[in-house]
């Protein structure tokens, strides 16, 4: 025994001055408690940030709710397209934790007695146990309301696994009544609640569909600026414009989306109260230029002929707002909301509905007879033209022209010697082809081009067609190594042949002419200190403009458009308003015609230009612009004019010859 | 006999506390259902007691009134009586009419009640409950979430029922919601969009208030006309037409889709002596309890 040892009474051996060859293992352990006290350094100080943002990720979820878009208001501020409210009933799944449990646990004790067959896995089991709990809360909601739904258990379980955190849709558009009974029959804990959110309304149904456009579910994953953009996040699915205003303003449109971070268990259930959560927010208000009294008076103009498809544009001659866009065939907007049918989108694409075609590619046409006023524009500007002269043969029904005969298509020939105002005003194609030949291919061109009808209009909608075309010698050559012959620019003068224009693009063209300009940037957007438009001259003398404008009323009020917009026995028929205007018909492939009418008002004070265009689909049949959109116009003007208290309309004129009306500003 | 150490008899209570704590949440379920509800029936006749007591000292303190002054108040109430029997014949004719346009439509007939008149036995405004007892209960067939209204309108449900008492969850404890109806100043018909009104989360002793919620965004509030909550009649639970309270206070929700609205109240909800219970005719059209 050690001579440092002491003996105990109770046999524990102890030594005073410890035991050297245990020296050896302190650095060790001293070491070893080094190494571990570095460890809990460097976890818990230099990698905290590391595992906070670890336990962030895992432990917290993101629910992202995206904001309701601004609504779309006539010039009036009347509402076109808004948002209205839908409720529905919601379970929220990532409290039923315990009843889940429970259930599983009641379902298993179930499958615990002996059967044939194997018994279910533990993920079945889990199914069995969601779907038996979620089909209670069902047969209480239908207890209440007195109504059965489908129960979709296989979305059910889908909803389970990829969005927990998000409300599970029990019951969708609830009515008054419906809503009413759950508020007061549901308990305020319960996990069923109702839940609202923003469809897209239209109060005026169909109206302008084509400018306003639909919305659609957006799907993407759009970055936001939110906080938590690196938790997981669940979406509750958002719209997005699809065409129409609604695509092109679809940013401005756009709601504020709102966000909650919530902490959630190991299971992924919510535990409340929210951590953080913002509310959503409105998208901006778009106050359009349309008008929807004049939208309407188009539109139902537009439907008298039900199987004649058109459209309709009206501007305000001094700054360019779009006051009308109209297309027929339509569509009511409210079958968009909150979803398009099959059927529903059936019957649009077979009726061609879903083209707009005051702007697009469905709605480029030879312009026709209103091309004439252009062509009568250019002859005067380049000298082929005198106002007080007859121009060149007179009209006995056709004239020969590059050793081809072309006849005058409009009351039925023998025009006579006319002068230009007649020959506008009674749509004489002998003195344009005349007109035209003298004036030069390249020369109309030139001119059309100075209106800007060579290129889309650049109006605030997607898909504007580009097709609009201006021909001339060079193009041909280019495009169809053909040489241009004199009877092409007979065709161009009269705006057949290869012409093509939009009714947008006609509408921009007579605001000009009506404010002796050459180029109306049109906009759908509405400022009420929207500055005038001004562009550059046409160019034209006093004395050959009064003689252009004397023809276009001549056309109103004793031309080709008077049985239609002269006549007191008409319904539309608007007293002493006088309209300035061009009627046209023109042939387009397929045997079909295009009927045109493009005119502004008051003729003595421009204040709104119309273009409207009809379409024929009847082959051979003769749609007349006088006959067809002529009226059309007509119903704009009647509605307009309501709201002019002021306008200052001269006596009603009803020339019995062929003497033109003399306007109060026009000298002749 | 080993006398206890000083540390053990110090935690002695505290491992008795545990002891007991343990066994209580070892006891079953239903025996505490069964020990609660025991307790509240043991409680109820000294709260009745009570109630009768003072109703009591109501007689003896009307008692001492001077004759003349009971006079003149017999014939006020002989007065206002009549005035009620002609009102009684006028609404007897209403309910005719209004059956045979049910019956014209071939509408089904709205549901009934029974009235069942209660003195309230105590009240409790806390942060927590907002709610009253009254002398009914089971014995007289009051059911779990019946309506109850008084003079001025809504009251509010029942919440539990006893053998001879009842709780009633008053207007303004956030359990109870309604589907009602707005009516505008100066407006005889109301605006037929149900609105959800909620109880709101009321102070001890402050005044009841409750909170309207998802009511269209196009009701405005004036401050001296104040739009009326009436109910809608369409939730199920609350006949059509009883006063509810004024919306003192619309704000637009962030997304412009609603508003939501501050309610005022009646302010004899605190000072109610008497309500009547509206029990359904029709047991199972039982709504759910607040």
């Amino acid at each position: 025994m050690s001579r440092s040892a002491i003996r105990a009474p109770q046999g524990v051996e102890t030594r005073a001055n410890g035991n050297h060859r245990l020296w050896a293992f302190y650095p060790l352990l001293a070491a070893l408690l080094l190494t571990l006290a570095g460890g809990f350094a460097w976890q818990q100080l230099l990698r905290a940030d590391l595992h906070g943002a670890r336990e962030r990720a895992q432990g917290q979820r993101r629910v992202l709710v995206p904001g309701p878009r601004g609504r779309i208001l006539d010039r009036a501020g009347r509402v076109l397209a808004g948002n209205r409210p839908r409720f529905a009933v919601t379970l929220a799944l990532d409290t039923l934790g315990p009843e889940f449990r429970a259930e599983f646990a009641a379902v298993k004790k179930n499958y615990h007695t002996p059967r044939e067959s194997p018994p279910p896995t533990s993920a079945q089991l889990e199914q069995i146990a969601r779907t038996a709990v979620v089909r209670r809360y069902l047969d209480q909601l239908e207890t209440i309301l007195g109504r059965a739904t489908e129960f979709d258990a296989a979305g059910l379980q889908r909803h389970f696994s990829q969005q927990l955190l998000l409300p599970y849709l029990l019951m969708e558009d609830l009515t008054p009544a419906e809503y009413a009974r759950l508020v007061e029959q549901l308990p305020a804990n319960s996990p069923l609640q109702v839940f609202s959110a923003g469809v897209r309304d239209y109060p005026y149904g169909r109206l302008a569909a084509h400018a306003l456009g639909s919305v659609g579910t957006d799907d993407s994953e759009a970055d936001d600026d939110l906080p938590g953009d690196d938790l997981t996040t669940y979406r509750l699915r958002g719209t997005k414009g699809r065409d129409g205003l609604e695509k092109f303003f679809d940013d401005r449109l756009q709601g504020e989306a709102g966000f909650s971070i919530f902490r959630v268990s190991p299971a992924g259930y919510r535990l409340n109260p929210p951590l953080e959560s913002r509310p959503p927010a409105r998208g901006g208000d778009l106050m359009t230029s349309l008008d929807a009294d004049l939208q309407l008076a188009a539109e139902t103009a537009l439907r008298i002929n039900p199987d004649l498809a058109g459209a309709a544009v009206a501007l305000d001659v001094r700054t360019g707002e779009v006051l009308v866009l109209a297309s027929e065939p339509g569509y009511d907007l409210r079958d968009f909301s909150p979803r398009l049918s099959n059927a529903t989108r059936d019957d649009i694409e077979a009726r061609k509905a879903w083209a707009n075609r005051a702007i697009s590619a469905s709605g480029t046409y030879s312009p026709g007879s209103t091309f004439k006023l252009l062509t009568a524009i250019a002859a005067l500007r380049h000298g082929a033209l005198d106002p007080d002269e007859p121009l060149g043969d007179p009209c006995d029904g056709s004239v020969l022209i590059g050793g081809k005969l072309f006849k005058c298509y409009n009351g039925k020939g023998h025009h006579g010697a006319v002068h230009l105002d007649e020959a506008i005003a009674k749509s004489c194609d002998v003195y344009f082809y005349q007109a035209g030949v003298k004036t030069t291919a390249d020369n109309i061109a030139a001119e059309a081009r100075r209106f800007h009808l060579d290129r889309p209009a650049g109006i605030e909608l997607p898909g504007e067609t580009h097709r609009m075309l201006i021909p001339d010698p060079a193009w041909k050559k280019r495009t169809q190594h053909e040489d241009w012959f004199q009877g092409d620019t007979a065709n161009m003068a009269i705006g057949q042949g290869y012409v093509l224009e939009t009714p947008l693009n006609m509408a921009c063209f007579i605001a000009s002419l009506a404010r002796d300009e050459v180029w109306t940037q049109p906009t759908l957007l509405h400022r009420a200190d929207a500055p005038a438009q001004h562009t550059e001259r046409t160019g034209l003398t006093p004395a050959q403009r009064d003689a252009l404008l004397a023809g276009m009323v001549g056309c109103t009020t004793v031309g080709t458009a008077a049985g239609t917009l002269n006549n007191p026995s008409l319904t539309n028929y608007i007293p002493g308003l006088s309209i300035a205007g061009k009627t046209g018909t023109a042939q387009i492939p397929g045997n079909k015609n295009a009927a045109w009418f493009v005119c502004f008002a008051p003729a003595e004070n421009p204040q709104i230009a119309i273009a409207v265009m009809i379409e024929g689909d009847t082959a051979g049949e003769e749609v007349g612009g006088g006959r067809y959109a002529a009226p059309v116009a007509q119903a704009i003007l009647k509605e307009w004019v309501k709201n002019q208290p002021k306008l200052n309309t001269p006596a009603p004129v009803s020339p019995s010859t062929l003497s033109l009306p003399a306007l109060p500003s026009l000298t002749r | 006999m080993p006398v206890p150490s000083p540390s053990s008899r110090q935690s002695r209570p505290f491992i008795t506390l545990g002891v007991v704590l343990v066994a209580w949440l070892l006891v079953p379920a239903v025996v505490k259902r069964f020990l609660r509800a025991a307790l509240f029936e043991a409680q109820a006749p000294a709260a009745v007691t009570a109630s009768r007591v003072r109703d009591l000292q109501e007689y003896w303190a009307l008692r001492t009134r001077p004759a003349n002054e009971l006079i003149a108040a017999g014939k006020d109430t002989a007065r206002a009586l009549a005035g009620y029997e002609l009102g009684v014949e006028r609404l007897g004719l209403l309910e005719a009419e209004n059956a045979r346009l049910h019956a014209l439509l071939s509408l089904p007939p709205p549901p009934g009640f029974r009235q069942e008149h209660a003195r309230v036995v105590e009240r409790d405004f806390s942060a927590w409950w907002q709610q009253l007892v009254i002398r009914k209960g089971a014995d007289y067939g009051i059911t779990v979430g019946a309506p109850v209204v008084f003079a001025g309108g809504v009251v509010g449900r029942v919440r539990e029922v006893r053998a001879t008492t009842s709780v009633v969850a008053l207007l303004s404890d956030p359990s109870v919601s309604l589907a009602v109806v707005v009516v505008g100043p100066g407006d005889t018909r109301p605006d037929p969009r149900p609105v959800k009104y909620s109880g709101g989360d009321n102070p001890a002793f402050g005044p009841a208030r409750g909170t309207l919620e998802f009511a269209p965004a196009d009701i405005t509030v004036t401050p001296g006309a104040l739009p009326r909550l009436l109910t809608s009649g369409l939730g199920g639970v609350f006949p059509a037409g009883l006063p509810v309270g004024e919306v003192t206070r619309m704000e637009p929700s962030p997304d412009g889709l609603f508003q939501t609205g501050e309610v005022r109240l009646n302010p004899a909800l605190a000072t109610l002596e008497e309500v009547t219970v509206l029990v359904p005719e029709a047991p199972t059209a039982l709504p759910a309890a607040p």
